[in-house]
């Protein structure tokens, strides 16, 4: 008998070892849910969201996004003060004397040629390596080392001589110097009006160069810096954010606590952060609801629309409060906490750097040999006339994505002034202004030579099978059918075999959205370049090329804006290379009455180290409000030198 | 004995060569390229290339070799008595950091999660589910041992009908439907226990129920069967006739016969057990091994494949070794 119970014995050893052995931690002050776990740490790397989430607050930058301000104005970090010359082209970084890496040494100027001589380099394989060649000399160096890397045989030279030549030749090429250990000189290649708002991105952070040195090496036989893996991983892991990294247990659960050595730790209101790896959406709507969770980062669960319907009820019981709240100018997070309490409150629908649009394929003529239709401007505005956004906003997505009238986010870039856009049907209020648009549209068929819309060939609607986009393109088909009369066909495809299509121009028309990468408006007029590599709609328009390139070519801040809101007017109003349909929103889950810190800015970067937990006793225990900055007195880590 | 395990551990190499090559062969015919993302931002062309020849994503036969080197503990053993391991401390030393962390048998890189290699994957997971896969296992004998005798000792009774119907429903319902339904009793509408993650006992709860049923039904079945067969044979017509006690007939006399299947069940499923399941894990939010089965082929994430099977099938090697030797032991007949 006593045999027959030896599994059983085996079996309960394994479960009692493991539940003394692994112990839960004690709950953090402040708990997120990231989406997924995290690919990459490797700041020069980063390419997702959720890793540069958590990068900006373990690293921290020359500068940073003061994230309360509309412009998401460059502030002070681990540079005090920066200088510019007048012609935009070098810029003098001073860093501060108190920033310290996370075992208490120096963080100096040196440490940023290493760190953005990493991300040039073609061995580091960076995503965003294309932010790097915007310094001088960056281009030809990355160039001159892929080629020679290409060339390189083992039997002829060692690779040891070969990362010598690498290293004067930066030196020698690229315009990054550190002129001593607290100042950095850094020279452009042409002006970039924005380049402060590049180098608050975590790409431009520093690393560590002699734990790193410890983890790449050149290899002899191909002659690459090869890296190995483990350096992000606590304890090993040396940064100089807010935050230190103590625990990261991969797809289980991330643990950052305070960093002792930080410059500007007394401005930071909580001890630890806790990042449990939730993935299925679901579970992180349940996770929010029994408390585990204070703040879904990105809720993506099918049935969001309807929680959000919750929240239009609740907005509409207490409408006069509402509207008294926004007149006052508060942020949406504000109006919130003004409110009375109530979970349908909870989600939060923060307009995104963003937008869907619908692309108008504008070659001559179709890769299949046909003619195309949508060569015409006229053809293509009048499509883009008869299409009634509201529907798709409304009853469609039903997630409180505002209208688009442009391509770029109104309000999202400080200063920029954003086109009317053109008409469509959803500015008509009955069905009788809809005819009347619709009557314009067609005249303007008409004149492009299509008198009979219904002989008009088919016009055909690519989209990728996810996601809903079925739907958007079938009201998008009803639309055109009925206002214009002209045929349709909806074409879905697998996502592998639609981007392919979309790249090759093997489309009349198809669905496609963009993300912002930076806090200037040609993030998004770039797409619509001739030579751009991202023009999936092959427009070519040597007047609007030659309004970026005019755009390039001013110094003056504000009439450069002017003359992109021209050329994002020349888009909008007059050739309508696509159609913008809505701004997409990211979806929040948190209690605004009991979390402060997170802004509602369109560009939805988010510095976890500005959250205060209201109530708690530790900080100031008083909610930020958009517009006015993120209080930052410039007493903490003054070291004297200040101009 | 000796010999069995012996002979059972020399062939075990041989089958994971086999199952090595066979897995990556197929891996490797995945359409796609593991290190582009259809959604997220495009590297250059170039910078693509340079991590293919990194990774000897461009050469099959280069692959197959390197991999091998570096799983089986040939490089490590070349490199540690060449001094290199030596030299790489030193020089950590003399900067005053952490030595690099090395692993003998080392599964590679993950290429999908650039800071991961794949043996601190496994070492994070593994433990989570063979702790889940632990207690399942637990679970399902003591209830399926159970509700197998309540069975056989009245055949067709009311108690072994109610057994059979609850069996019947723990193997035909997948997991995602009674996982959910177990979460929204427990978790949602009572909030006795908690709806997910892992840490305290009480979140183990749940998973390891979901993922028991089906053994549990599995086991009262084979249980049952073995119950009925020995409960009509002579010997324990002889003990009963000898003025056995009931209880003693029962589980010192019949179960030991009725066990023997249930045993032979027990090593594939243990290690399928242990090995995770991606669909427990996603609904109870568990972070086990599971999910990198399936995350591994979506991303086309070789090594991470490689890692994993190779893991999953060394285990079901060695548990079926177990269950031989503790057959053995329970039943000398068997030679």
């Amino acid at each position: 008998m006593f045999k027959l119970l030896v599994p059983v014995v085996l079996l309960a050893v394994v479960v009692i070892v493991s539940v003394v052995s692994d112990r839960p931690l004690p709950p953090a002050d402040f708990t997120i849910s990231n989406g997924t776990d995290v690919t990459t740490l490797d700041i020069q790397r980063a390419s997702w969201m959720q890793d540069l989430r958590i990068m900006r607050c373990l690293f921290e930058g020359l500068v940073r996004h003061d994230v309360f301000t509309v412009g998401y104005d460059p502030a002070p970090a681990v540079a005090q003060r920066w200088e510019i010359s007048p012609d935009g082209l070098v810029y003098t970084f001073h860093l501060r004397g108190d920033a310290r890496w996370s075992n208490g040494e120096a963080v100096t100027a040196e440490d940023f040629v290493f760190s953005w001589r990493r991300g040039l380099l073609p061995d580091t394989a960076a995503d965003y390596v294309a932010f790097f060649w915007m310094i001088k000399g960056g281009r030809e160096f990355y160039d001159w080392r892929v080629n020679e890397l290409a060339r390189f045989n083992p039997k002829e030279a060692s690779a040891d001589e070969l990362w010598e030549r690498t290293l004067a030749k930066f030196n020698a090429l690229v315009g990054v110097k550190a002129l001593d250990s607290r100042t950095l000189r850094v020279e452009l290649e042409a002006p970039v009006p924005y380049f402060l708002d590049i180098v608050a991105f975590p790409v431009f952070y520093p690393v560590y160069p002699p734990l790193l040195r410890q983890y790449e090496r050149v290899d002899p036989k191909s002659g690459r810096l090869k890296s190995e893996r483990g350096w992000t991983k606590p304890p090993r892991l040396i940064s100089n954010g807010p935050f230190e990294l103590t625990v990261w247990r991969f797809k289980r659960d991330m643990r950052m606590e305070r960093n002792p050595h930080y410059w500007d730790g007394a401005n930071v209101a909580i001890d630890s952060i806790a990042v449990p790896s939730i993935e299925d959406p679901n579970a992180q709507v349940l996770a929010f609801q029994t408390g585990a969770v204070d703040w879904v980062a990105n809720l993506t669960v099918n049935y969001r629309g309807d929680i959000w319907a919750d929240k239009v009820e609740f907005y509409a019981e207490h409408a006069a409060e509402y509207e008294a709240l926004k007149a006052r100018g508060l942020d949406i997070f504000e109006i919130d906490r003004h409110l009375p309490s109530d979970p349908r409150k909870n989600i939060h629908a923060v307009p995104s750097f963003a937008t869907y649009f619908w692309n108008f394929n504008c070659m001559k003529t179709l890769p299949d040999g046909r003619a195309n239709p949508f060569r015409d401007p006229r053809v293509r505005r009048a499509f883009a006339m008869t299409v009634d956004k509201r529907v798709i906003v409304d009853d469609i997505r039903r997630l409180g994505e505002p209208i688009a009238r442009g391509l770029i986010p109104p309000g999202s870039i400080g200063g920029y002034e954003s086109p009317a856009g053109l008409k469509c049907l959803s500015d008509a209020k009955d069905e009788r202004g809809k005819l009347a648009i619709a009557a314009e549209a067609r005249a303007l068929l008409a004149e492009a030579g299509y008198p009979d819309p219904a002989e008009f060939p088919p016009v055909e609607l690519l989209f990728n099978k996810d996601a809903g986009h079925d739907l958007v393109a079938q009201a998008l088909g009803k639309n055109w059918q009925r206002y214009l009369g002209v045929p349709v066909r909806l074409e879905q495809k697998e996502l592998k075999v639609y981007k392919d299509d979309l790249k090759k121009a093997n489309y009349m028309t198809s669905r496609a959205g963009w993300y912002g990468d930076y806090g200037d408006p040609t993030t998004f007029l770039d797409l619509l370049r001739s030579d751009d590599g991202n023009n999936d709609r092959k427009y070519d328009s040597p007047e609007y090329d030659a309004l970026l390139d005019a755009a390039q070519a001013e110094t003056d801040p504000a009439r450069r804006l002017a003359i992109l809101s021209r050329a994002e007017r020349k888009i909008m109003e007059e050739d309508l290379p696509m159609i913008p349909l809505f701004h997409y929103v990211t979806m929040y889950l948190f209690d605004a009455d009991k979390v402060s810190g997170l802004n509602p800015h369109p560009r939805t970067t988010q510095n976890l180290f500005l959250i205060d937990m209201l109530g708690d006793g530790k900080g100031p225990d008083v909610s930020r409000r958009m517009g006015e900055g993120a209080h930052r007195p410039a007493v903490a880590g003054d070291d004297g030198d200040t101009p | 004995m000796a010999g069995l395990i012996v002979r059972r551990l020399l062939q075990l190499p041989l089958i994971l060569l086999v199952i090595y090559t066979l897995t990556l062969t197929l891996a490797w015919a995945i359409p796609g390229n593991p290190l582009e993302n259809p959604e997220g931002r495009q590297p250059p062309q170039e910078v693509i290339d340079q991590m293919k020849a990194q990774y000897n994503l461009d050469n099959y036969w280069a692959f197959y070799t390197t991999y091998l080197d570096n799983a089986t503990g040939l490089k490590w053993m070349r490199e540690k008595f060449d001094g290199t391991h030596a030299i790489d401390d030193q020089m950590a030393r003399d900067q005053g950091l952490a030595p690099r962390v090395r692993y003998v048998f080392d599964l590679g890189p993950s290429l999908h999660y650039k800071d991961q290699r794949v043996n601190e994957i496994v070492a994070i997971s593994l433990p989570v589910s063979i702790t889940l896969g632990a207690l399942a296992m637990l679970i399902a004998l003591v209830v399926g041992l159970g509700a197998g005798v309540v069975g056989a000792v009245k055949p067709n009774s009311f108690a072994d009908i109610s057994t059979l119907v609850i069996a019947l429903i723990g193997i035909s319902l997948p997991s995602f439907v009674i996982g959910t339904v177990l979460l929204i009793v427990f978790g949602v509408w009572t909030k006795v226990l908690p709806v997910g993650g892992w840490g305290s006992l009480s979140s183990f709860v749940l998973p390891a129920v979901t993922l028991s049923l089906p053994f549990a039904a599995y086991i009262a079945r084979l249980t049952r069967m073995g119950m009925i067969e020995s409960l009509d044979a002579d010997y324990i017509r002889t003990a009963r006739a000898k003025g056995v006690s009931n209880m003693n007939v029962l589980f010192k006399h019949a179960l030991k016969n009725a066990f023997l299947p249930v045993l032979s069940f027990l090593g594939p499923a243990t290690a399928l057990a242990m090995t995770g399941s991606f669909v427990v894990e996603r609904v109870f939010n568990v972070p086990g091994i599971g999910q990198h089965f399936v995350n591994g082929v979506q991303n086309k994430d070789l090594f991470l494949i490689m890692g994993v099977v190779l893991i999953f099938a060394t285990m079901l090697i060695l548990f079926n070794l177990a269950v031989d030797v503790l057959y053995r032991w329970v039943d000398p007949r068997i030679e």
